[in-house]
């Protein structure tokens, strides 16, 4: 039996209406339920525009030429408006003080926005609210104005508010930008949370750290393109990442130099996150 | 569900707990529309003028807001009044009986006049308004207007600027502040203010062009266009005698309307 993906980008090319070269080139992609997909690539290669195709803005907001198609469940982005594929997937947007509704008061007020918006009834919305709250670590704020949260609390509200509508699939564009490092962290302990509930995750993150602790799969943008594609060892330590601008973590690097020196097996794997070099200086014989 | 004190938000809205403020959001906007209807199309005096200015002034000490309106309307009119009897006291058309002359240039009682009256009306219907932000929760007036069944976003047209405008307020500070650590002088005679202010425009104008892109698509992404009804979090419940206070204000407007429009 052939089982359809959470979300399916087939030959997709975009062009922005003012723009003469496309930013995405016959891009084709899938992912499964419950995958954490990682979107990687320079700056301008293309990782925001696929995060709007993915959730519809492209080609309903930003009406340029498009080709291809992008199925997010049994939705296709171009036969829906954005509201109404807003329940299938959900869109966490780079910069969080944009991403908020402007209308709205308190941070309770603000997640429940959405929620209002498709006719949840009140009692569902103020525990749903609840609840989200609560996986983001925002409860105590609830109260507080959205405007006066600090940029790291704004990007989790943002996630709040787009959980909060329980989408299956979640595209969040470079989420932990204003997040310190434990903020960051607890962005992707959420996310490994709702991955393991079955939600689709995909991820444009420049942090290759988390994408190497979190992500299964890995794939890389170059020019609007997609050059390649595997599991995050498998990316984040290939030489192609090197030369479209991106480079390899401390760990990988360090064990590159390690091997050279012959302090680490010729035939091993390098490794992309930390207990992997822990584990491959301390067992060089496994 | 609180809200937050005003001291610790973006907005004009003053929290307290006031009949001001559990009036329902149209009583406060009928109350506008009357106060400018006698203002602009009433009797031609400068007693109801006045007669308005003082309940409204107390209106603003019943609702506890009073300081904030004062000082509001103070800095608002100040520079206008500056400008407006200065302009009408020299040059009004009608001007006949000099009050005063320096340098053979004559200010005239009817430009003051004239002047003082077109301030009146203004802080009139600047206070009524006053009174209707300051005590009125802008979520509470979105509320009311989807509640009355009025599309979603009218009510997001009208609600909106009361939270975006105080934080473009903070924009403008910190544009200018950015602007000034680059060697920017902002300060000093008003010429000088006067050409200091491109380069804040500027920024504050292609920043909001920017921010209106991404908030239309954070709105769609929050199911803003949905199809199907919507519902509230919170909801504003409207007395009988509020529907008919509402009622009574309209009706008087449009008879002061109606009236002016038949002589």
């Amino acid at each position: 039996m052939n089982i359809m993906p959470a979300l399916e980008v087939s030959h997709l090319t975009f062009t922005y209406p003012t723009a003469t070269r496309p930013s995405l080139k016959d891009v084709s992609l899938s992912a499964e339920k419950g995958e954490l997909v990682a979107l990687i690539g320079a700056n301008n290669s293309g990782k925001s525009t696929l995060c709007y195709a993915l959730s519809g803005v492209v080609p309903n907001f930003y009406r340029g030429g498009f080709t291809g198609s992008v199925m997010a469940g049994t939705m296709n982005t171009t036969e829906h408006t954005i509201s109404e594929l807003a329940q299938q997937v959900g869109l966490v947007m780079q910069i969080p003080a944009n991403q908020l509704s402007g209308v709205r008061y308190t941070v309770f007020e603000e997640v429940a926005f959405g929620l209002e918006n498709l006719g949840v009834r009140r009692s569902e919305i103020i525990e749903r609210v609840m609840s989200v709250l609560e996986v983001t670590d925002l409860s105590d704020l609830s109260d507080r104005s959205p405007y006066q949260l600090s940029g790291g609390q704004q990007q989790k509200l943002a996630l709040a508010a787009v959980l909060a509508m329980s989408p299956s699939i979640l595209v969040l564009d470079e989420p932990t930008t204003f997040l310190d490092p434990e903020g960051a962290r607890q962005v992707f302990e959420i996310l490994l949370d709702l991955k393991n509930q079955g939600r689709t995750i995909i991820i444009a993150e420049q942090r290759l750290e988390w994408i190497a602790e979190y992500g299964d799969r890995v794939l890389v943008l170059e020019d609007g393109e997609l050059v390649l594609s595997g599991t995050p060892d498998e990316v984040l330590t290939n030489q192609e990442i090197k030369e479209i601008g991106l480079d390899w973590m401390p760990y990988t690097k360090s064990a590159e130099l390690a091997k050279q020196r012959g302090l680490w097996q010729r035939e091993r794997q390098l490794p992309s996150t930390f207990t992997a070099t822990v584990s491959g200086f301390s067992n060089p014989e496994d | 569900m609180s809200r937050p004190e005003k001291n610790s938000i973006a907005t004009l809205f003053v929290s307290r707990k006031t009949w001001l403020h559990r009036l329902h959001p149209f009583n406060k906007l009928a109350y506008i529309l009357l106060t400018g209807v006698v203002i602009y199309l009433g009797p031609d005096l400068w007693h109801v003028e006045l007669i308005c200015i003082v309940l409204n002034l107390g209106l603003a000490i019943s609702g506890q807001v009073f300081q904030v309106t004062w000082r509001l309307v103070w800095r608002t009119l100040l520079p206008l009044a500056f400008f407006m009897i200065l302009i009408h006291g020299f040059l009004y058309p009608e001007n006949r009986t000099i009050l005063l002359s320096f340098n053979g240039m004559h200010f005239y009682q009817e430009g003051f006049l004239f002047a003082l009256n077109i301030l009146l009306q203004l802080t009139a219907v600047l206070t009524a308004s006053l009174i209707f932000v300051l005590c009125t929760h802008p979520t509470d007036l979105i509320t009311a207007i989807v509640q009355a069944g009025f599309p979603q976003s009218l009510a997001y047209l009208l609600g909106s600027p009361l939270l975006l405008l105080p934080i473009m307020r903070e924009r403008i500070r910190t544009i200018r502040d950015a602007q000034r650590s680059r060697g920017l002088d902002s300060e000093g005679n008003i010429i000088k203010r006067f050409f200091s202010l491109f380069p804040l425009v500027a920024p504050l104008v292609l920043g909001s062009l920017v921010e209106i892109e991404q908030r239309s698509i954070a709105l769609e992404i929050r199911g803003f266009n949905a199809p199907g009804p919507k519902t509230s979090l919170n909801t504003v419940s409207e007395t009988t005698w509020q529907q008919l206070l509402s009622w009574a204000m309209l009706l008087v407007s449009l008879l002061i309307i109606v009236y002016r429009l038949w002589k």
